[in-house]
């Protein structure tokens, strides 16, 4: 695989004062494959997802998107990136339909009035359209913050533990929007603390460990694994 | 901007806030100094004005990009194709509206302590305080940039905000004093150029800088 992948990490290093967090981790993500990062508390996930978005530079190494530094992304590059972390980037006094405008205008979505629609109908808030979000849920502004991270079509996605908050519906939608990324060519690294099991979602595993990130099975990579069983736990 | 503008209106309590601020200052200023009328008046009038216009300008300044930081949204928006520079003007034209709004029920609120009347001499002294709103909004706003990424942000941003402005604050009271006076423009304008060249410095410097200063770290 080459720097031309949507996403890559070359020997990433990161420290906070004399705590090591990241110690030469490498990853490289194709397009329409995904990788799953799992990792105890403090592991250094949500770090590594911060590097790769290029919100937080390196120490060391290199974090790439669509073979650019990412830290350092052109206009254009940074439209086909999505990406969803633990806050949601949705602004409390303005409404659901409202915060979606908002960033069609930043990521320029065609058609933005008929595509909120039926993205909001897509993640089941099209009944709160016109709610503002102080007045959502934890799991209601989930289902937002997907949409959001992915009303723009990005061929690459940064998702720091998407299925928080979300019940078993909306572990389903979720998971029914991830795979339709895949499956139109979106690169996906995705965290969790421990491994998925969700239907019909392939991932290559990897787990952050003493700062290295270790894949599993043993043989490493980001090709797809098969599909998960549902009744097992990913190895 | 249309977003901070909207968010703006729909929060209200920073205007309301302030416009209780303005009658505050402008209430204390007319008791303690007792002004006897004519062009002491106007010279302590347009000082009153001047505080108000700083208040305005530190709470609008944070306040724009408060919103930002409260909710994680600038890390979305550094993250988006979202020129930097276009954010900082973004900004900066939202806390320079916002300051104009709080001058504009600040300056009827004077006319009326003061026992000023609404006459050619306001309109004289309107861009004074356009261009002095301008240039403190682009100052506080990349300093609000800056603040607020660490601890007490928002304490630092007044100790640093005004003694930098010192220079600007002075040519902006001395000119709205001698509008507000009748003065002839000459007298006003020695200080307008004082103004006008601050306000290129600052904006210049904001909208060099602040792309640099917004980032996480």
């Amino acid at each position: 695989m080459t720097d031309a992948a949507p996403i890559a990490a070359r020997g990433l290093f990161k420290s906070f004062g004399a705590a090591p967090v990241l110690r030469g981790v490498d990853l490289t993500v194709a397009a329409g494959f995904a990788a799953l990062i799992i990792g105890r508390n403090g592991a250094g996930k949500s770090t590594l997802l911060r590097i790769l978005a290029g919100l937080w530079s390196p120490d060391d190494g290199a974090a790439l998107l669509f073979g650019e530094p990412s830290a350092a992304l052109p206009p254009a590059a940074r439209r086909r990136v999505g990406l969803v972390t633990h806050q949601s980037f949705l602004y409390p006094n303005l409404t659901a339909r409202e915060n979606l405008e908002f960033f069609c205008a930043l990521y320029g979505v065609a058609g933005a009035p008929e595509q909120i629609a039926r993205w909001l109908e897509r993640v089941g808030l099209a009944v709160a359209a016109d709610d503002r979000v102080r007045g959502f849920s934890r799991g209601m502004e989930q289902r937002l913050t997907l949409a959001r991270a992915l009303i723009h079509r990005p061929a690459a996605l940064l998702m720091d533990e998407p299925f928080a908050a979300l019940d078993a519906e909306g572990v389903a939608m979720a998971a029914a929007l991830i795979g339709e990324a895949l499956a139109g060519g979106c690169a996906i690294v995705l965290t969790a603390h421990q491994p998925l099991a969700i239907a019909k979602l392939e991932f290559a595993l990897y787990e952050i460990v003493r700062g290295r990130l270790v894949a599993r099975p043993a043989d490493g990579g980001a090709e797809p694994r098969g599909a998960i069983d549902p009744r097992q736990p990913a190895a | 901007m249309r977003k901070d503008l909207r968010l703006e209106l729909r929060g209200g309590e920073s205007l309301v806030a302030l416009v209780a601020l303005s009658l505050l200052i402008l209430v204390v200023m007319v008791f303690a100094l007792d002004p006897a009328g004519g062009v002491r008046d106007a010279a302590t009038a347009a000082g009153a004005l001047w505080v108000a216009l700083i208040l305005a300008g530190v709470i609008g300044s944070s306040r724009v990009l408060l919103a930002e930081r409260d909710n994680g949204c600038i890390r979305a928006l550094i993250a988006s194709p979202l020129d930097r520079g276009a954010l900082y003007w973004a900004k900066l034209t939202a806390a320079f509206i916002f300051m104009a709004i709080a001058e504009a029920a600040a300056i009827v609120l004077m006319v009326l302590f003061f026992n000023l009347d609404f006459d050619w001499r306001l309109m004289r002294m309107a861009p004074v305080i356009a261009l002095g709103a301008l240039g403190f909004a682009a100052l506080a706003t990349l300093l609000a940039a800056i603040t607020g990424r660490v601890r007490a942000g928002d304490m630092l941003l007044p100790l640093l905000a005004i003694p930098l402005f010192v220079p600007a604050l002075i040519a902006g009271v001395k000119a709205s004093g001698a509008a507000l006076a009748g003065a002839p423009f000459a007298a006003i304008a020695q200080w307008l150029k004082i103004l006008v060249a601050f306000d290129v410095l600052f904006v210049s410097a904001g909208s060099l800088l602040f792309e640099y200063v917004i980032g996480e770290e």
